[in-house]
């Protein structure tokens, strides 16, 4: 890509020259035909193409889904460990590889709602890969608000907890702790079950009330849940008032020897709750692992069948709808309005996203980074080396639109400065659930929903620009 | 009344008498005239059409968009999914759906300051995945996605427990409580109110062709008042929450429209006499048509769902400030003291979350009819043949098949976008100028029926006078539940829209028919109907099995 991008530049200044009589705009009014001289161009590529755009946002894909694949190995592999020994210091290890992993997610999301393999990726009768809308496994990666009162031992919090449902855990308690026999093995069936009219009745109230799909149980937040916990005060309740700390939980929640295992604070006469709570755990990254895995080769470069169907030359406008939408809809539906809007207006901690961890100041940031990064066709990869490729800037530029591409670049700047205020205020110690409720961090929250509010307009631009408006 | 069980004729003859005592001793079923004439050549039916500037409706000839049941406001979403999609217009731009969504989220989670009294904590837990809700599958199990609206027989709250029984309460530690004997009273516990359930009584009757069926006579029972007794002439009526799709665009079909479809002395004579009744809405003052509410009780969906989260949810708002606790529920009002209230007024929900939620529900579109082959431009010819059927039956008499909509009006609590509410006021204009297929006039009708008194009963049927052993009966015959409400008699209930009929089960396996989920099917719902609608369900009775299939067929194709 350096290559292209010098061999461009030099293309462009000859292009400019000949077409503006010697006033690429590049010196500004200072340029031989003053201010009447052509717009300057800063020297970019006129022969970006949609495809070549088009061909970077597919890599940038396969980069990005990589690095979340192989941060979810790391955090499996951890996890591993930690369950075999859940030693104090194996339990720190655990909760930062689960940390890291969710770096490169973050900036992936932007390839959703777009009908890309996040959100439809499926088999068909035959058994291959194919993509139907909803029926992708992006629920069970990064759903929530999660039902961790279903999966394991809670307190009220002012019944905002799921499952919404009163009834469900009367049939015996949580999944980890009940001797129900239709919760006997912990499974991928167990984690991921729709029930069927078929199931006897109390497995269709655990698993889907009346086909309701609300009660999440996989997933990185049903991980972060088994590793931290509910984020409770320091003094373990649940006050109107949050403290600076995440969840509390103990690393004697996994202690299989016997006499030692603990839940809510207690030690058990028995270990099987302890060893239940550690297979569900590993199934849990068994089975992220695994959807990322089939994410990831749906978009190999050269073979991965979503890659080549997106990069076909057929699909170009449909290509260029999809990226924008994408860009559009995590910034203003999905960021704004659910991830942070929710939560700052009820003040709910349930509302937000890595409310265990208190990571949601990274999920903001590395969401709304993954949007400039689409848009500057920029990605850094998790092990530092940085990717650069034909981007939708300079597209916009070659069209004859730098203005507009400026316009966006600084909506997009806008949106990082506000979001910045959010990561570096808990990085600092206040964590977002504490950004929600104290009048001194409010104002950033809300300025970085505007930021988005306007960066979403400016996409509505470029689509109309470019011709590739949603029907 | 008559002992059930001889076949449909009896339930006929019986439903017949209740309709002359419901009518005042009018015309008998007997002499009323089928409505639709059939002119043979053209096969276009002599009924008499709202004129919205659309050409009528043929009973041979589908519309060309007929199979689009919303217009351009359909979704092509025809799986468990098809009840939760955004109008089409508004997917597409992402001001909108990011309200959409963002009323969606709201839909589906729980909020601070659920109760002190509660039915389900989330909307979504009624509205299952926007469509219908369940009956419990056993005694055992309390009502989650149904609850029983009580009063006294003159339809005014009950003193102690309002007007409507809330299964759930909430306790100090903010866990949710089943109800218990007095408990309220004697431990200051805000429980919830009681526990009510249905037991099933089979009847059997007979098609014309000598084929069978056998229908679910509800018994609706009572236990378990936290809070002490009914009041002495209580009434009740049991709901499994309605799906909530499509609304906004029955919310934007032009009052005039429905009002001509009104005929409340029957002067047509055709044994339908369709009510309209109006009300005040909030916050306008205007005097509106009350269009939903199983009995046509409020005039717009920002009513429906802010008394539905007061009542249902236990979640105060900007339209219903007050919780669900009567004066005399002191456990209760207690337990709403310990509410936080974190939003204006004091209330548990924002004025923007109110917005986006009345938002969502009025931009959730409606799905596809199925049997229709696009490419070809052909029906299949089951669903011709029983679109026909309905006709003939004169189904289309309270099931009004077609309307046009006009753009959607403002919100009353103004523009809302993802963060705040706006001074402005702007029409939804995604919602009009659809041409829509809704199958219903939303007017009150007699469906016929009536109720013993309720009485209270011990657990083995022996007489109970007080205590907790007592649980309180109703037993009703037909669709009557005795309990007037609003405007509408204890035999009214307004007509149900029929479309995405078919996919009621898609969407919610557990799901079934009617009003309180007695219908298990099609066929057995329109077996109920009684009242206005006892001579098309004869009329059905009498069709020979081919021809019922093929009006079942056609339903399932809505």
């Amino acid at each position: 890509m350096k290559f292209s991008k010098s061999f461009a530049l030099s293309v462009v200044c000859a292009a400019i020259l000949a077409g503006c009589g010697g006033d690429d705009g590049k010196n500004g009014i200072d340029g031989t035909n003053g201010a009447d001289g052509a717009d300057g161009t800063n020297g970019v590529s006129v022969l970006v193409t949609s495809a070549d755009v088009i061909t970077t946002n597919a890599q940038h894909a396969y980069a990005v889904y990589s690095d979340s694949l192989i941060a979810a190995k790391a955090l499996k592999e951890q996890l591993e460990v930690f369950v075999a020994a859940p030693t104090d210091e194996n339990f720190t290890k655990a909760k930062e590889a689960w940390l890291d992993a969710r770096e490169p997610y973050g900036q992936s999301e932007v390839y959703r709602f777009r009908e890309g393999p996040i959100d439809a990726l499926t088999k068909n009768e035959e058994g291959s890969w194919t993509l139907v809308p909803d029926e992708g496994p992006e629920g069970r990666i990064n759903a929530w608000p999660l039902a961790e009162a279903l999966i394991d031992y809670t307190i009220s919090m002012g019944g905002t907890e799921l499952p919404e449902d009163a009834t469900n855990l009367s049939l015996g308690g949580n999944l980890i702790a009940s001797e129900n026999e239709n919760y006997a093995a912990i499974n991928r069936e167990l984690l991921t079950k729709v029930a069927q009219e078929s199931d006897p009745e109390t497995v269709q109230s655990a698993f889907a009330f009346g086909s309701d799909d609300r009660n999440v149980r996989s997933g990185y937040h049903a991980i972060e849940f088994l590793l931290w916990g509910q984020d409770l005060n320091g003094n373990g309740k649940y006050e109107a008032q949050r403290d600076y700390t995440a969840g509390h939980r103990k690393a004697s929640d996994y202690f299989t020897d016997v006499g030692t295992c603990t839940s809510e604070g207690i030690v058990q006469t028995e270990e099987r709750t302890c060893t239940r709570r550690g297979q569900y755990l590993l199934e849990s990254a068994k089975l992220l692992v695994e959807d990322l895995n089939n994410v990831t080769d749906a978009w190999t470069p050269g073979q991965g069948f979503h890659y080549m169907a997106f990069t076909h030359a057929d699909n170009t406008q449909s290509a260029l709808n999809k990226i924008l939408t994408g860009m559009g809809e995590l910034s203003l539906g999905e960021l704004s309005a659910e991830r942070i809007q929710k939560s700052y207006d009820a003040n709910s901690q349930e509302d937000e996203h890595s409310c265990f961890s208190d990571n949601t100041h990274r999920d903001i940031y590395l969401n709304a980074k993954g949007i400039q990064n689409t848009f500057l066709g920029e990605y850094t990869r998790f092990s530092g080396e940085a990717l650069a490729g034909a981007s939708l800037y300079d597209l916009l530029v070659v069209k004859g639109h730098a203005e507009l591409a400026n316009k966006l670049r600084a909506a997009l700047e806008d949106t990082m400065a506000k979001a910045s205020v959010i990561d570096t205020t808990a990085k600092l110690g206040s964590s977002f659930d504490i950004q929600i409720q104290e009048n001194e961090f409010r104002p950033a929250i809300k300025a970085t929903m505007d930021a988005l509010a306007a960066q979403t307009n400016v996409i509505e631009e470029v689509m109309a620009t470019l011709e590739v408006t949603n029907p | 009344m008559v002992k059930l069980g001889q076949g449909m004729k009896n339930i006929s003859l019986i439903l017949g008498m209740i309709f002359l005592i419901g009518c005042g001793g009018g015309e008998g079923v007997s002499s009323i005239e089928p409505v639709i004439k059939i002119d043979d050549k053209e096969k276009k039916v002599d009924f008499i059409q709202f004129d919205d500037g659309l050409k009528a409706m043929s009973i041979s000839k589908p519309d060309e968009f007929e199979y689009l049941s919303a217009g351009q406001a359909t979704t092509d979403v025809q799986t468990a999914e098809a009840y939760g999609q955004a109008i089409p217009a508004i997917k597409g731009k992402f001001e909108k759906n990011a309200l959409f969504k963002g009323g969606d989220h709201l839909f589906r989670n729980p909020h601070n300051g659920t109760g002190p009294l509660f039915n389900t904590a989330t909307c979504q837990g009624c509205h299952v995945k926007d469509g219908r809700g369940n009956v419990p599958v056993s005694i055992d199990k309390p009502m989650v996605s149904m609850f029983l609206r009580i009063s006294d027989a003159e339809g005014n709250p009950d003193v102690i427990y309002g007007n409507q029984l809330q299964t759930f309460g909430i306790t100090g530690n903010g866990e949710s409580i089943l109800p218990k004997h007095d408990g309220a009273i004697n431990e200051n516990i805000s429980y919830g109110e009681a526990y009510a359930f249905v037991e099933y009584e089979t009847i059997t009757g007979q098609y014309n062709d000598g084929e069978s069926y056998q229908l679910r006579k509800p018994i609706y029972k009572v236990k378990d008042l936290s809070y002490g007794d009914f009041n002495e002439t209580v009434r009740l009526s049991p709901r499994v929450s309605p799906p909530v799709f499509g609304t906004g665009l029955l919310e934007s079909i032009p009052e005039e429209a429905l009002a001509f479809y009104s005929d409340p002395d029957d002067k047509n004579k055709d044994g339908i006499s369709g009510r309209a009744v109006y009300s005040v809405e909030p916050i306008s003052n205007k005097n509106k048509i009350t269009r939903f509410g199983y009995k046509a009780t409020t005039t717009s969906i920002l009513q429906q769902i802010s008394g539905a989260y007061r009542g249902d949810m236990g979640i105060t708002n900007f339209v219903e400030q007050q919780e669900p606790c009567t004066q005399l529920q002191v456990a209760c009002l207690a337990q709403a003291q310990l509410e936080q209230n974190i939003q204006e007024f004091g209330l548990d929900l924002s004025k923007v979350s109110l917005a986006q939620v009345e938002f969502y529900n009025r931009t959730l579109s409606v799905p596809k009819r199925r049997g229709y082959d696009n490419q070809n431009n052909t029906w299949q010819p089951e669903v011709l043949a029983g679109r026909t059927q309905f006709f003939e039956l004169n189904c289309n008499g309270c099931h009004v098949p077609r309307f046009k909509t006009q753009p959607g009006h403002a919100s009353l609590l103004g523009d809302v976008t993802v963060s705040e509410i706006l001074d402005s006021q702007t029409p939804i204009s995604e919602l009009g100028e659809h041409v829509i297929y809704p199958y219903t006039d939303l007017l009150l009708h007699d469906m016929g029926g009536q109720c013993a008194d309720i009485y209270r009963e011990g657990a083995q049927g022996q007489a109970c006078e007080s205590g907790s052993e007592c649980i309180w009966v109703q037993k009703c015959e037909g669709l009557a539940d005795n309990r007037p409400e609003g405007q509408a008699t204890g035999t009214e209930w307004k007509t149900p829209a029929l479309w995405g009929l078919g996919l009621v089960q898609t969407v919610n396996s557990s799901a079934t028919l009617l009003h309180d989920g007695r219908a298990r099917t099609i066929a057995e719902a329109i077996l109920w109907h009684g009242g206005e609608a006892e001579q098309a369900k004869n009329n059905f009775i009498a069709l020979p099995k081919e021809k019922r299939k093929q009006l079942l067929t056609f339903l399932e194709s809505l």
